[in-house]
């Protein structure tokens, strides 16, 4: 992870801060940083999201293509998840990327582990022979603190913004197997992302935890905890990062504060989606000039 | 493990004849084990750990539980480092070919390399909070773990194992780790279950492997997944697996303790 040098003094005043609930650039301990979310912003992809969090900036492109279904679940699809961590700092090409950029794919493939996290028997076209393969690459274009956070909100995002074109499998007398696709480039599927959960990052600081850390906070945190919540409130994945060690009463502190958290940010970032969707073509794209 | 040249290696897809006869051997397993009486929840498998028994490494343990996971773990005191900052813990899990219940995957594939490199940063996250680095500056500690055979819950052994070879090479830590996994079947109401054993871990729709530190009760890693519930659930898989891990603790700390007395007695001898 991209790190910052802070000097003993600014680690104090963050972690004094924190105990009183006041964070450097004002916030509470269980507040977001001001995010924009933006859909359809690459159009050779079935589906893309950018996610602007304070300093952050993810860009996600999703992919729908054909192949064929896992031997073990012969009629479901499949994501598969690819981060892309190196046009970021110079301490980030080559190796770190590399290693940085597995370990939140393996993330987010635990977070995805859960069955009815997305509806993959909607993705099956033939069993045992094509479905739908999602293929959802990750761009980390700048990190700013709290990055997992951020590329689940995007995927989602992205998910939502998901069309994948309809097709019909013809049979001939042979058995030969073709593949229509409809003549309407409006009609398709869209994927349901009412399961899709979100990871809320909640890093221990002192004897209090905060909600979005930004990079000066991480490095005054010595363990952090990630969990993935649904809109429901269900909590699908834990893992706990860092050098440091947890008590297990922080721990169910956690939490806690992780499902409240992760339940409103669903909220709002359902009502942003459905704003978005009902502005339809006449929405003004920003895209990356804004 | 290098791969061997002189097999043929066969082509490059291939699948078990047992996937295609899976519907009717599924079968005969579910009602097995319906109709075996269920697991206690709270029951430990018994857990077999020696310390001190390989002669070449500086550190090592074996590790075994009742399921039948044997993991075999080795540690090398510190060395020194060229980068300057604290000391650094490098961990290595591998797994042997013949350690999965199924067919033999090949050893250099790359889906198995991934999940052995997600193993090893799993291991270092629960070691790194156990062991005091601030004591070896610009040193490198290395711990390698080789799974022998999965019975179910081999993070969590390895955790154990690894824990023991560093304690084993006279590395200064703060406690022992200890590991122990969790699951949870696919039963709407179902509990926890403590240790699962690899069929149990396989059907489970929820898993949770963590790692604590007894004596501190400071909880060293956390790492789970699966169809979710409110955190209430999570949290008395959470306190079920601690009290499994506090219960582990006396076999470990015995089995540091003769594995002391045997290296005074061959000293003195």
């Amino acid at each position: 992870m991209a790190s910052v040098v802070l000097s003993e003094a600014e680690k104090l005043y963050i972690v004094h801060g924190v105990q009183e609930d006041l964070r450097v650039d004002g916030r509470g301990c269980e507040d977001y940083r001001c995010a924009e979310v933006e859909t359809d912003v690459v159009s050779n992809t079935s589906g893309s999201a950018r996610v602007k969090l304070g300093e952050t900036d993810i860009l996600v492109g999703i992919k729908a293509e054909m192949g064929t279904p896992k031997l073990e679940k012969p009629d479901e699809g499949y994501l598969e998840f690819f981060v892309d961590c190196s046009s970021n700092s110079p301490e980030l090409e080559g190796r770190g990327g590399e290693e940085l950029g597995t370990d939140i794919a393996n993330t987010l493939y635990r977070v995805f582990s859960c069955e009815n996290s997305v509806d993959l028997k909607s993705l099956c076209i033939n069993p045992k022979e094509h479905c739908w393969v999602l293929y959802v690459d990750v761009l980390l274009l700048e990190c700013g603190g709290n990055i997992f956070d951020a590329i689940s909100i995007a995927v989602k995002a992205a998910l939502f913004n998901t069309r994948i074109p309809k097709v019909r499998v013809l049979e001939d007398e042979e058995g030969t197997k073709e593949i229509e696709l409809s003549d309407d480039p409006y009609d398709c599927i869209r994927v349901n992302v009412d399961e899709v959960p979100c990871i809320v990052t909640l890093s221990k600081i002192g004897y209090r935890h905060v909600v979005d850390a930004t990079l000066q906070e991480e490095a005054c945190s010595l363990a952090s905890l990630l969990i993935s919540v649904t809109s429901k409130g269900a909590i699908t994945s834990m893992k706990k990062v860092g050098k440091g060690s947890l008590d297990p009463e922080s721990i169910f502190e956690m939490m806690e504060t992780g499902q409240r958290v992760g339940k409103s940010l669903h909220i709002a970032l359902q009502k942003i989606l459905d704003e978005e969707e009902n502005l339809g073509t006449s929405r003004p794209k920003v895209g990356f000039l804004g | 493990m290098p791969l061997d040249h002189r097999r043929l290696r066969g082509p490059e897809e291939s699948q078990p004849p047992a996937l295609w006869a899976a519907t009717a051997a599924e079968d005969e397993e579910d009602e097995e084990g319906a109709g075996a009486a269920p697991r206690d929840p709270c029951a430990l498998r018994p857990l077999f750990a020696r310390a001190g028994l390989l002669s070449q490494a500086q550190g090592s343990a074996y590790v075994e539980l009742g399921s039948g996971t044997k993991v075999l773990c080795a540690a090398w005191g510190p060395r020194e480092a060229a980068e300057p900052g604290p000391g650094r813990l490098l961990c290595e899990f591998r797994r042997a070919p013949f350690a999965g219940r199924g067919a033999r995957g090949r050893p250099g594939a790359a889906a198995e390399r991934e999940a052995e490199r997600e193993a090893a940063a799993a291991l270092r996250e629960a070691l790194e909070p156990a062991v005091r680095l601030g004591r070896y500056p610009r040193a490198r500690l290395a711990v390698s773990a080789l799974l022998l055979q999965d019975g179910g819950s081999a993070l969590a052994a390895a955790v154990s194992a690894a824990a023991l070879a560093l304690a084993d090479a006279g590395v200064e830590m703060y406690d022992l780790a200890v590991g122990c996994a969790l699951c949870r079947p696919p039963a709407p109401a179902a509990s926890w279950m403590l240790q699962p054993a690899e069929p149990e871990e396989r059907r489970a729709a929820a898993r949770l492997t963590l790692a604590l530190l007894p004596a501190l009760n400071q909880v060293s890693a956390v790492l789970g997944g699966g169809r979710g519930g409110p955190p209430e659930d999570w949290a008395q898989a959470l306190r079920l697996g601690l009290d499994g891990c506090h219960r582990q603790y006396p076999v470990l700390r015995q089995s540091l303790l003769r594995a002391a007395q045997r290296r005074d007695a061959a000293a003195a001898a």
